[in-house]
């Protein structure tokens, strides 16, 4: 399972570039799509999910076409949108079964033990009747990712789905999302760099509507490790005065003083310590790479 | 106070910045424009062509209808206004400023309140536009003056909007929610509806309380201004005056606002002003929701252990697109199914059923049997507006409804082919439409059984509502589908589609009459009994397949151009459009061959084999003839005298042809040289005569040919005419079917045969049409005594009597009619064959001809003069009224030949024939009667009025008046035919039923006449000078002449009459050549025929010279009296009886042609009345004729029992434009 996105490009009426160029790869397995808020990402997986036309690029998927061939895609795709609604009065298990008949799952018995399996996996059995719109948040997230996963799909994407959640919700999901084995593809957007370093393989940041990194969290990481040092200051002064000396990743205001997070071959100065690099460090190290090569250009 | 101003202040800003207030507006002005700018758009201007069309009538009755169209704008104002701080949440932060409610809800309803007032300000504003515009009908426009378009204005529609708007604004503001004032409005119309239905279909004479309780105005107009003449139309404005129309208008203005502040004051009342309480429910209820929700929450966890999911198979073929199809479908039909609109919905339709159901066919105190056609009629009728709200309303929701869920994420990315979704929808539907048809049918034989009718046709309901209906309803649905695709609003598509629904009607006013344009239209049809849909079945059908296609190809155009996927742009869906092109086309192109195909087939039917003319180029026509041949009216003509026809009808080709031979007399003193003849119904061809004669002129469409004869007709000569006759029915036409000929029901009369001279009756009478024509005014009748219409009898002026014989054949399985004695009768060529013939007695020139299927009843009536065959053939299963006629021919040769005279022939037959025209007509002994008249009437309650019984003793009144005695064709002589015949009919119905039942039907025929004059497009002439006013000469005829008998006495009024027909009758009639025995002159000049100054001095003479004023009132005046019962009080006496103290007034007034009236002195004798028992079932414990010299007079009457009622004129047998106050109740001392 290959997706092979190439020169994917997309400018809405308004004017907004939405994607500029893009190509990426994606093969097995999860993986995440991190930006920050109108990056580009639910252009992206909506273009994947058949929902709507590059201006121009393709993308192919096992050899379909997937700006083409949009019917093989839809009977192989789980989508969940960022965000959705349902229909008035009507039951979660009416309307995932409605779903599999939709893709496909003619067979009475099977699609019954299917139905009940995702109902079971997402903890919604108990709830299955009752009207959809009677739902929290949280249970109506559960039953997007339930009908994603309605008829064992090979490409699955979900675009936000930890977001609204609690954390013990999210956490439910993120489990659910991991166990769903490896032989398919999986991509998974968020804002929310954490998700990807739990559950993907692989990832890319993308703002813009441009890739700004694509690889591995553990490659990624590697090549920050020792790069990365902290110093907590104590007045808005010193924060923003360091600002302007060094590469600063982030800051964070913790107990009324700054952790200040600064990118650098070796220690940028006095007080700064080595730290462990995460992952949000290479997000906002990219994406502020990102944006000063944007103020050069 | 500021708060109040600021909150009225923003309201205005807002409102003035929206689009729609000047959307608003501008309707209004288009709307008020076009009534006066058209006469061919709005009730004023299609109405009488004498009422100004900036009139304060017209005024205000356009507001009226304003107020009616209007509620939905002022619920869009008014109902909204609240409304919007909900819809965007706005409230959280309104209410916790401090705020006071009266500012709030003020400022919100006063901002509400002018704008809605400036939008419809737009009507006054529109009206004065439309008096300048150049091609209106500027004889109908008077000069402008303000009060005239602001007293309407401010009485009508300010009060409308204020109590429509305030009830719409309190019932959003308090439920908060869309759908519930959208319901209101739906609810609030129907239920109006169904009480306009049931006051005018009862044509209840309930005059005050319907007027006070109309919320609208449509009775509320009827009950004040029902009798108001052409010159009140245009003077009077509707004032809030106590006494007019015992002061209905006021009390309605005063109920109604009162409704407007009362709701006010609840809202005032029950309006929280906090959030909590404001969202009290829904917080409530959120409150259930997250409870259940951490119910559910804290459901044990399933472990995530096992977590692989079972292997699925997907597959993807054609039968799982079936299965997908029915998913969706289901789907759809849930989202309807289950949505509280709708139910609200079936519910209205349910009782606007029931109600129209009931009424099925009901007019005024005549009751018939709800035959499936009637039923079939009132059901369909009322569930159509359901089907087309249906229609449009699913139509978008089903459309948008993945959107407004935001559902469309997941459900564009499935699977499916897009003509897969969208059939979907289609099927929601139109199974919503099959089922609210079938709940229509239901209702229908439900009512059928209410109302003790238990032959169910479910065959006719399934033909017209499933057949019939049902692809117009489809192709509505997929026209409203394809809108909501096209459009990126809903709302603009509900506007669009309802502007074509509107649109229709609107321009088959103006003269677009063709189905191949006007959208989804399907030609005019009628059910009968008799011929079921007959003729009409291909150009149903072929419209119906036609414009179905259309709607079809649209239907594709609209899968291609779904919305699907984030992207809805045109860009995009024309990309989607183009791949799904090679499937979609296909049946595009076949949807576009069948409409080409059909469309192509309907054409040459309605326009290449039959010509195509719409109401304009028919008009065009008569006016031409007019204009080209009126010059030969009075040219000297020779009379037929004696006719011979062999008429062979088809009724399976609706076509017949035949010839005749007709003797033409020169009854004048002058030679005759030319024979004009004309002949409009195209119908006569290789005419000849049988001496040299060449044909001088034609003109197009052989309406008028003129003939030289070689050697001029001498005085009393006379000379044959033959030529052949027919009509091919060829395919059909774009409606305008001819309803003389029938596969069962054929009855056409002596049109299709030539007629000598010219003819005033083919000329436009319609004021307003001739104008449009260029034509002068109709020219009047001639004066009586006028020497040369004065040898004319009035109908038809090209004969004075005629004999007459006939042969006529049909096909074998029917029976061929025509007036005469059957002579012989056989079987040739498989068909069959009638010989009639009138022998030697005179008949007029006046014949039908007439083919069905019938059954017979005969009996023989043995009367004073010998025996009479009193046949009735009739629909085989048209049982109902068959005895019913036989009565009253039996009662009506009873009276008529002992006070009139012997009845001329020895038979008199009765034939039923389809309702495509309704009436039945008094030919010689032979009586066509249309089904829907007289054979499914019922007599249940002693109250119902047996119309069929009234109906036959009119038309053989006919036989004497008319058939034996014909007036001159001048001024007057037809009320000698009608009111006679009316009044002969009123007799022997009194007789049969009483005097006291007779009150409750006059009733009804002095409302028909008072309205009647009201809608006088020339100038109401006196009963004696009558010309064309049919409520003269039936509704004033019949009353008057009834009233006059009450007070001369039956005996000598009938004995004037008997004198005057003994006189009279049969003028001309033994002066000339045919085929009679009796005289045959040689050289005989017609002498002048009777006119009803010779009736009025036959009255004269049997009248008292007391009485003899209300001769002159009867026949040479138009009188109307104002009676009005006081007060009255009764006493009991002690040797107990009762003193009954009556204060009444009387008033008599004379009126000129327009409707002016003077006050005329009283010297006339009033009936004065004292009863017992309830209204209505009273009976006389007193009455008297009284003489009154002065408006005020005080009676005390003796009588033996306790009195309950008490009046002037209480039978109202004078015409009295108030009938209802002339009885009061007796109030005991």
């Amino acid at each position: 399972m290959a997706l092979t996105i190439t020169g994917l490009s997309k400018t809405y009426s308004n004017g907004v570039k939405a994607l500029k160029n893009l190509s990426l790869s994606i093969g097995n397995g999860m993986f995440g799509l991190v930006g920050p808020n109108g990056a580009g990402k639910s252009s992206l997986m909506r273009t994947i999910a058949t929902l709507q036309d590059p201006d121009s690029g393709s993308v192919s998927l096992d050899g379909i076409d997937v700006l083409r061939q949009k019917d093989e895609v839809r009977r192989i795709l789980g989508y969940l949108p960022q965000e959705f609604g349902v229909y008035p009065k009507i039951s979660a298990l009416d309307m995932l079964h409605h779903l599999a008949v939709m893709k496909g799952m003619t067979n009475l018995g099977e699609r019954k033990g299917s139905v009940d399996a995702l109902l079971q996996q997402t903890n919604l059995w108990e709830v299955r009747k009752k009207a959809l719109t009677t739902f929290s948040g949280g249970m109506k997230q559960r039953f997007g990712i339930a009908q994603a996963l309605l008829g064992n799909p090979r490409l699955i994407i979900v675009d936000e789905p930890t977001a609204g959640l609690d954390p013990t919700e999210r956490n439910r999901f993120l489990n659910l999302l991991s166990s769903l084995g490896s032989d398919r593809t999986v991509i998974l957007s968020t804002h929310i760099v954490d998700d990807v370093r739990q559950l993907c393989p692989r990832m890319a940041i993308i703002a813009s509507g441009e890739l700004l990194l694509e690889g591995s969290p553990a490659e990624t990481l590697a090549a920050l490790k020792g790069k990365i040092w902290s110093k907590v200051v104590a007045t808005d002064d010193q924060a923003q005065a360091l600002e302007k000396q060094l590469q600063v990743i982030s800051t964070h205001l913790v107990g009324g003083e700054h952790e200040v997070r600064a990118f650098a071959n070796a220690s940028p100065g006095e007080g700064f310590s080595a730290v462990e690099c995460d992952l949000e460090d290479v997000y906002f190290l990219t994406l502020a790479r990102h944006g000063s090569s944007h103020m050069v250009n | 106070m500021r708060q109040l101003w600021e909150f009225f202040t923003f309201e205005l800003k807002f409102r003035f910045k929206s689009l729609s207030t000047y959307v608003y507006f501008f309707i209004w002005i288009a709307f008020s424009f076009l009534s006066v700018a058209s006469e061919s758009f709005g009730p004023i201007g299609n109405s009488n062509g004498k009422v100004l069309l900036n009139g304060p009538y017209a005024n205000t009755y356009n507001d009226v209808g304003a107020a009616i169209f209007g509620i939905i704008i002022i619920a869009a104002i008014f109902g909204t206004s609240i409304l919007r701080d909900f819809q965007r949440d706005t409230y959280q932060v309104l209410f916790t400023q401090p705020i006071s409610k009266f500012a709030y809800l003020g400022g919100r309803w006063a901002g509400s309140f002018v704008t809605t007032v400036f939008a419809f300000s737009g009507m006054m504003l529109g009206t004065y536009l439309g008096t300048f515009a150049p091609w209106a009908d500027h004889t109908r426009i008077g000069p402008n003056h303000l009060w005239t378009y602001l007293q309407p204005f401010l009485s009508i529609l300010v009060v409308q909007i204020f109590f429509i708007g305030s009830i719409f604004f309190v019932v959003s503001a308090l439920s908060r929610k869309i759908f519930i004032v959208y319901l209101q409005g739906a609810a609030l119309f129907v239920i109006y509806l169904i009480g306009i239905t049931v006051f005018f279909t009862t044509r209840s004479l309930e005059r005050f309380w319907s007027g006070i309780f109309d919320p609208i105005g449509i009775i509320l107009m009827d009950d004040v201004a029902r009798y108001w003449t052409v010159v009140e139309r245009n003077s009077l404005l509707v004032t809030w005056s106590p006494a007019l129309a015992h002061g209905v208008f006021l009390y309605n203005r005063l109920l109604w606002m009162g409704v407007g502040v009362l709701s006010l004051v609840i809202l005032w009342a029950l309006f929280p002003m906090s959030v909590e309480a404001l969202t009290g429910r829904v917080q409530s209820r959120r409150a259930a929701k997250a409870k259940e929700q951490e119910v559910a929450e804290a459901a044990p966890v399933q472990s995530l252990v096992a977590a692989h999911l079972p292997r699925v198979h997907q597959t993807f073929n054609s039968s799982t697109t079936w299965a997908q199809y029915i998913s969706l479908c289901r789907l759809r039909m849930r989202n309807i199914f289950r949505d509280i609109p709708f139910w609200g919905i079936v519910a209205l339709l349910i009782a606007f059923n029931v109600n129209n159901g009931y009424f099925a066919g009901h007019l005024a105190e005549q009751n018939v049997w709800p035959v499936t056609y009637l039923m079939v009629q009132a059901v369909e009728g009322s569930a159509l507006l359901f089907l087309y709200i249906v229609a449009a309303l699913y139509a978008a929701e089903l459309l948008w409804r993945e959107r407004d869920a935001n559902f469309n994420g997941i459900h564009d990315a499935l699977p499916m082919r897009e003509s897969t979704d969208w059939l979907s929808r289609l099927t929601a539907i139109v199974v919503v439409e099959i089922a609210l048809l079938a709940v229509a049918m239901f209702m229908g034989m439900f009512m059928q059984t209410i109302l003790g009718y238990h032959h169910y046709e479910v065959v006719e309901y399934l033909k017209e509502l499933y057949l019939v209906t049902f692809p117009q309803v489809f192709g509505f649905v997929l026209l409203a589908l394809f809108v909501q695709t096209m459009v990126s609003n809903k709302f603009v598509g509900h506007g669009i589609v309802i502007g074509l629904v509107v649109m229709i009607p609107i321009l088959f006013n103006f003269g677009w009459e063709n189905t191949l344009y006007l959208v989804g239209n399907v030609p005019q049809y009628t059910y009968s009994d008799m011929n079921g849909y007959g003729h009409f079945v291909p150009a149903i059908f072929w419209a119906n397949t036609y414009w179905l296609a259309i709607m079809a190809v649209l239907g594709v155009v609209s899968i291609a151009l779904a919305r699907r996927g984030a992207d809805d742009s045109l860009r995009a869906r024309a990309r989607q459009a183009a791949r799904l092109a090679p499937r979609l086309a296909p049946f595009a192109i076949l949807f576009a061959i069948v409409a080409f195909g059909a469309g192509g087939w309907y054409y040459y039917n309605a326009h290449v084999l039959n010509e195509y003319l719409d109401s304009k180029a028919r008009r065009d026509i008569q006016a031409d003839y007019e204009r080209k041949f009126k010059q030969y009216e009075n040219l000297l003509q020779p009379k037929v005298t004696a006719v011979d026809a062999t008429i062979n009808i088809y009724p399976e080709r609706r076509s017949f042809d035949g010839s005749v031979r007709m003797t033409l007399q020169n009854k004048t003193s002058q030679p005759i040289s030319q024979i004009h003849i004309t002949d409009t119904k195209q119908s006569v061809s290789n005419l000849k005569f049988d001496r040299p004669f060449h044909p001088v002129n034609s003109a197009p469409r052989d309406l008028y040919s003129i003939y030289a004869l070689e050697q001029p007709l001498a005085p009393g000569e006379t000379v044959n005419l033959t030529c052949n006759v027919g009509h091919e029915t060829r395919g059909f036409r774009d409606g305008n079917e001819l309803p003389e000929f029938a596969y069962n029901g054929t009855f056409f009369d002596s049109d299709y045969i030539p007629y000598i001279g010219y003819r005033t009756d083919f000329e436009i009478d319609d004021p307003r049409r001739r104008r449009e024509e260029k034509l002068p005014p109709l020219e009047e009748m001639a004066h009586r005594g006028d020497p040369v219409h004065s040898v004319n009898n009035i109908f038809p002026r090209e004969a004075d009597w005629v004999t007459y014989h006939t042969i006529v054949s049909t096909s074998s399985d029917q029976m061929a009619i025509a007036p005469g004695y059957l002579q012989r009768q056989w079987e040739a060529n498989g068909r069959k064959y009638f010989e009639y013939s009138m022998g030697s007695t005179h008949i007029l020139e006046f014949f039908s001809y007439i083919s069905a299927r019938y059954q017979s009843k005969r009996e023989l009536y043995h009367g004073p003069d010998g025996d009479v065959s009193l046949e009735v053939y009739y629909h085989p299963t048209h049982t109902y009224d068959v005895d019913d006629m036989l009565a009253s021919s039996r009662a009506g040769l009873d009276y008529y030949q002992r006070v009139y005279s012997p009845y001329q022939f020895s038979q008199y037959r009765i034939f039923e024939f389809p309702r495509y025209r309704s009436f039945a007509q008094s030919f010689a002994n032979t009586i066509p009667y249309s089904e829907n008249i007289g054979f499914i009437e019922r007599v249940v309650k002693p109250t119902d009025i047996d119309f069929t019984y009234f109906a036959t003793a009119h038309e053989l009144a006919h036989q004497w008046w008319a058939h034996q005695l014909i007036g001159a064709d001048v001024e007057g002589s037809n009320m000698m035919a009608e009111s006679l015949a009316e009044y002969s009919a009123l007799q022997v119905m009194a007789h049969k039923y009483g005097r006291d039942l007779m009150h409750r039907y006059l009733r009804h025929e002095l409302d028909a006449y008072l309205r009647g004059r009201a809608g006088e497009v020339r100038h109401e002439p006196p009963l004696a000078l009558v010309q064309r006013e049919q409520y003269v000469w039936y509704q004033k005829g019949g009353q008057v002449l009834y009233t006059l008998a009450d007070y001369i006495g039956e005996d000598k009024f009938n004995l004037a009459l008997h004198n005057f027909l003994m006189r009279y009758r049969y003028a001309n009639a033994n002066n000339q050549v045919d085929a009679s025995d009796g005289i045959r002159a040689a050289a005989a000049i017609d002498g002048a025929y009777p006119d009803t100054r010779m009736l009025v001095e036959a009255i004269r003479e049997q009248t008292p010279p007391e009485l003899q004023y209300m001769v002159d009132d009867a026949f040479n005046r138009i009188i109307l009296y104002d009676n009005k019962a006081i007060s009255a009080t009764s006493q009991k006496t002690p040797d107990g009886k009762f003193k009954v103290t009556l204060d009444v007034q009387a008033r008599k007034m004379q009126s000129d042609g327009n409707g002016a009236e003077t006050p005329v002195p009283l010297a006339d004798y009033i009936e004065i009345g004292v009863f017992s028992g309830k209204r209505d079932e009273e009976r006389p414990l007193y009455l008297k004729k009284e003489k009154f010299t002065e408006d005020h007079k005080t009676f005390e009457i003796m009588v033996d029992q306790e009195p309950t009622l008490a009046g002037i004129d209480p039978y109202n047998k004078l015409i009295d434009r108030n009938g209802d106050d002339n009885m009061i109740e007796v109030t005991r001392k």
